[in-house]
């Protein structure tokens, strides 16, 4: 099967598949890194810093 | 033997930090993202007059308003869809080099962390204002709406991935809501763009036929302004078609805009919890596509039904608010940018005009069930006129 050229590398690494482990790790630092902004931005504002 | 990448990620694996790749394997993908993004859009801090949302702007001003809103708005010009068609653009142009893949990769985070940050737009207090009939009314056209589609495309045969994400635009009335569905439903960006470019050509059909079936109806402004929210494809045609009926019904438009918006978030949830149950129900069913390869309920769509609950309860208030939602801006045109150099135009057409012939049908009920509803509710009193 020809690989697909705009998401696939000569390596075979496709940037738009995501499953598996990788897939769930790869949400699990998106949700760490948006409670993360939440977080401060919120703390922010209740401590008076903007 | 070949090893599959999944199986090689595995047996390197240390922590959940193993999906990030080394800074010097991304910085050329997310430099490409980042040029995307700040060409396509006015991005929060950046000082870029040369954006395509500029150029859109400025052609909006030499055609001139359509019933008082943008042509580009109309056409669903945004945040979303600007880097979109800029990475499209570039990556069918120039094409996309080995060297950004890794870090184009990195959409897969982006995509939660948008979603979830979007949860503090969302206060469903601030359409109390409105009365519980039209609230109602709302959630009704939106899980209506989201099954009558799904229903269409069974009779129809469509790829319920495909279905699921037109539902998803379909009845939340805003086409982020495809981009939203993406990656709970798992669908091709193919279908995720044929997706938004179905629900806009069925919101500009609903646009020009709204103001003549509802004088028609005699429906007075107020309402109409209600069924242009409830039954026109994404805000600026909803607003569009109520003011090419009256400049009262599209005053009433916006004031009616903000129960459909903030009852948004259960649109895109219903579509995928319906999906989600259905391929529980039929795992072995090769049709069954739609979120396949999702065992348990996402952990950040849980996360990101808490924040909602946490915005209705006003815990995020204004400034912060608006912070956030700049940073969902950044964060959703870098990953469309990603997105749309992922995508070849026959991977926009392969899943052909079927999509089409959905949306219009759920479109066309979905308006005349509506207005019959609405000129119902008047007539019996339960809208006041």
């Amino acid at each position: 099967m020809s690989r697909n050229l705009h998401t696939t590398d000569a390596d075979g690494f496709d940037y738009m598949a995501n499953s598996g482990r990788e897939e769930q790790d790869r949400d699990t630092c998106g949700l760490l890194l948006a409670v993360l902004l939440m977080a401060v931005l919120t703390a922010c504002q209740y401590l008076g810093l903007y | 033997m070949s090893t599959s990448p999944s199986l090689t990620y595995d047996r390197t694996r240390t922590s959940c930090l193993s999906s990030l790749y080394g800074f010097g394997q991304v910085l050329p993908g997310l430099l490409a993202m980042l040029f995307i993004a700040v060409f396509a859009n006015n991005l929060p801090g950046v000082p870029n007059p040369f954006t395509l949302e500029n150029l859109l702007a400025w052609l909006d001003g030499v055609v001139g308003p359509v019933n008082h809103q943008p042509l580009f708005a109309i056409l669903n010009s945004n945040f979303v869809w600007n880097p979109l068609a800029l990475g499209l653009l570039v990556g069918n142009l120039c094409g996309v080099p080995d060297a950004w893949k890794r870090g184009l990769s990195t959409i897969h985070m982006l995509m939660p962390l948008g979603i979830i940050m979007l949860a503090p737009h969302f206060m469903v207090g601030h359409a109390f204002k409105l009365g519980a009939a039209p609230i109602l009314l709302c959630a009704a056209a939106m899980l209506g709406a989201a099954s009558l589609t799904l229903l269409a495309a069974r009779l129809l045969r469509l790829d319920d991935r495909h279905a699921a994400i037109i539902a998803g635009g379909l009845s939340t009335g805003d086409p982020h809501a495809c981009a939203i569905l993406m990656p709970l439903i798992k669908a091709k960006g193919g279908q995720v763009v044929n997706a938004v470019g179905c629900v806009v050509a069925v919101g500009l059909a609903a646009m020009l036929a709204l103001p003549l079936l509802g004088g028609w109806l005699g429906l007075p402004d107020q309402y109409l302004g209600l069924a242009a929210v409830l039954g026109v494809g994404n805000g600026a045609q909803a607003l569009s078609a109520a003011f090419a009926h009256s400049y009262e019904a599209g005053r009433y438009a916006g004031w009616f805009d903000v129960g459909r918006h903030v009852l948004m978030p259960a649109g895109f949830l219903y579509v995928f919890v319906v999906m989600f149950v259905r391929k529980l129900r039929r795992r072995d069913d090769p049709a069954v596509l739609a979120t396949r390869g999702i065992d348990r309920f996402p952990v950040w769509l849980g996360v990101f039904v808490f924040c909602w609950v946490l915005a209705c309860l006003h815990l995020f208030k204004e400034p912060a608010h608006h912070a956030i939602f700049n940073l969902v801006k950044w964060d959703f045109s870098l990953a469309a940018g990603a997105l749309g150099l992922s995508l070849s135009w026959r991977d926009i057409a392969a899943p052909g005009l079927k999509g089409l012939a959905v949306a219009a049908l759920a479109g066309a009920i979905r308006l005349a069930a509506l207005l019959a509803v609405i000129a119902l509710c008047v007539k019996t009193g339960l809208l006041p006129n």
